[in-house]
């Protein structure tokens, strides 16, 4: 064959494939205001820098199907952001809704093994409708299509892998945004098990797609979206910002970046963000955007958890991840939404190399009835052995009070490598008041109000900072204004010199839902 | 116009209730506080609007998810 007409044929060949499901469906799109497949794509990455995988890959398990699914409905390759190399599957909604069947899965297996092994960032642009039928019906279609890789689900936390949730996603799609480090949600979209159509056939419950899996029971209820954008941009740019707190894969430090022009400013006032009282609340969120470099407090999950404050940040240039009591909710009472969302947090940031910096004022673990029904005592063991399994850096400051076992969680009796606390730091096993109502249990004292009173005042001046300062229970007692410093000090200190900046990833296999 | 039902985030006693019905007020002014684990615990408007009701009154448990204010915007 002439050489013209093979070159003529690749050309419309690569046309047509790169057409996606057509003009007609790709227009519905364009006036709704959602990009296509292909658009997210260039957005995402670095202009120019996308290789694709497997543009001519169509349907091979039904052979009418091959003119009509171009690139099987999920594209994939490799390209650039912010100029590091990383991997990324595109679903193609406008090809049979990007449902998932052989070819396509072999795309994304290839190029979840290369960024695997080539230690390369992953990201899933979901929009799936799940698995394709008639292909994957049937026990050769199961056996054939289904559970042929026994390694397919397995997290090992080599390279990060972040996920955006932009449209209908079951299924494979809903699997992988479990499965990432970092989940971005677009109003709209939804993530389920299956759609609202398979659970009216199945079990006749009528539900709206929102209450199935929208962005509101994600971000508040179930917390498996880390943030929530109202566009498809903006969901881009938040993987884009996710990655940029990351390293490339689990064998290098994170990437330093030069710290903002005015970052020690509002550290020096930082006190100021402080009730004089003690049982007054505050949002601990101002007194760490004050401490960490300007604009650098990446929060994820803020709908979830609220209790605690779970965020990337930079000290000085270095990533760190935060974990915060928030004094604003329940009076920093840690609740088990908030210790699930810690547990994940220290299990992600240690997988990565990324210094852990606690920040402490809680009246301890919340007590009661809605907490025990949600295995509270399991799920503050599933945080306190995670705290324990870091090999990052772990350092805490201990703000206000900190009481019980939230003590040991929050960094206090040695696990932090490092414990400083502010003046107004106070340490006790429970609040005085009821440390002194157990202990006067059915003796006179229990009914004098000024004895009671004195016991009260000699417990609350046995809980202060210089008592726990004088046995090295602390490490330092530090100024509020001295805060940033200090902690700076304390990331060079305990820099993992001898690793290159690597830790041991004890956690690297634990599960990524808690 | 929106009826919205503002509930307690915790278990514990309502401590000072800091407004009452017909009153405007504006998003995260405190309607009352709470006290829970020795700790003074605002429960803060949602939104700007008037208060319509406040359900409970000082020294009274409230439960966690228990509606103690409806706010009309």
């Amino acid at each position: 064959m002439a050489f013209e007409d093979l070159k003529r044929e690749y050309t419309e060949r690569q046309e047509k494939a790169l057409a996606m499901g057509g003009e007609a469906k790709l227009a519905k799109r364009r006036n709704a205001g959602l990009l296509n497949a292909r658009e997210r794509i260039a957005y995402l990455l670095d202009k120019e820098s996308f290789i694709e995988s497997g543009l001519f890959g169509t349907s091979s398990v039904v052979p009418e199907d091959r003119d009509t699914t171009p690139g099987d409905g999920k594209i994939a390759g490799f390209g650039t952001i912010d100029g590091r190399h990383v991997a990324v599957v595109a679903n193609d909604f406008t090809v049979k809704g990007a449902s998932s069947s052989l070819t396509n899965m072999k795309k994304i297996g290839h190029v979840k093994l290369v960024a695997t092994q080539r230690g390369m960032p992953l990201v899933f642009l979901g929009e799936s409708s799940g698995a394709r039928m008639p292909d994957n019906m049937g026990a050769k279609g199961m056996g054939s299509l289904l559970g042929n890789d026994p390694t397919q689900y397995i997290r090992s936390r080599e390279t990060p892998w972040a996920s955006a949730i932009l449209g209908p996603c079951f299924g494979s799609s809903a699997w992988y945004a479990c499965l990432s480090e970092f989940n971005v949600i677009r109003k709209g979209a939804v993530m389920a098990v299956a759609s609202p159509q398979l659970a009216s056939l199945a079990i006749g419950e009528t539900v709206d797609p929102e209450e199935l899996g929208g962005w509101q029971l994600h971000e508040e209820v179930t917390g498996l979206a880390d943030l929530v954008t109202e566009t498809d941009e903006e969901a881009l740019d938040l993987v884009k910002t996710f990655l940029s707190y990351m390293p490339a894969h689990h064998n290098e430090a994170p990437p330093h970046r030069p710290v903002p022009s005015g970052s020690d400013d509002a550290a020096r006032k930082v006190l100021d963000l402080l009730p004089e009282s003690r049982t007054r609340v505050y949002d601990m969120r101002k007194i760490l955007r004050a401490l960490f470099d300007r604009d650098s407090l990446f929060e994820l999950k803020p709908r979830f958890g609220r209790v605690a404050v779970t965020a990337l940040a930079r000290l000085g240039g270095r990533t760190v991840g935060v974990i915060a009591n928030n004094p604003l909710v329940k009076g920093g009472a840690l609740d088990v939404a908030a210790c699930e969302k810690i547990t994940r947090f220290i299990v992600m940031c240690d997988s990565f190399n990324i210094p852990l910096i606690l920040f402490v004022d809680n009246p301890g673990f919340l007590v009661g009835k809605e907490g025990e029904r949600q295995k509270a005592p399991g799920k503050i063991m599933n945080f306190m052995s995670a705290l324990q399994l870091c090999t990052v850096p772990k350092i805490s400051v201990i703000v206000r009070k900190t009481y019980g076992q939230a003590y040991l969680n929050m960094g206090g009796g040695r696990n932090s490598d490092e414990v400083a606390a502010w003046p107004t730091a106070e340490v006790s096993f429970m609040d005085p008041i009821y440390a002194t109502h157990v202990v006067t249990w059915g003796r006179p004292e229990r009914d004098d109000p000024a004895k009671f009173d004195s016991i009260v005042e000699t417990m609350r001046k046995e809980s202060g900072v210089w008592d726990i300062a004088s046995i090295y229970a602390v490490q330092a007692v530090i100024l509020p204004e001295d805060t940033r410093e200090w902690l700076i000090r304390m990331l060079d200190v305990h820099e993992l010199r001898l690793t290159g900046g690597v830790g041991k990833h004890l956690m690297s296999h634990w599960p990524t839902t808690y | 116009m929106a009826r919205i039902e503002v509930k307690s985030e915790v278990t514990g006693t309502v401590w000072k209730i800091e407004c009452k019905a017909g009153d405007a007020v504006d998003a995260d002014a405190d309607l009352m506080i709470l006290e829970s684990m020795k700790m003074e615990i605002p429960v803060m408007a949602p939104e700007a609007g008037t208060v319509a009701d406040i359900l409970v009154a000082e020294s009274e448990s409230v439960a966690e998810g228990q509606t103690i204010a409806i706010i009309e915007t």
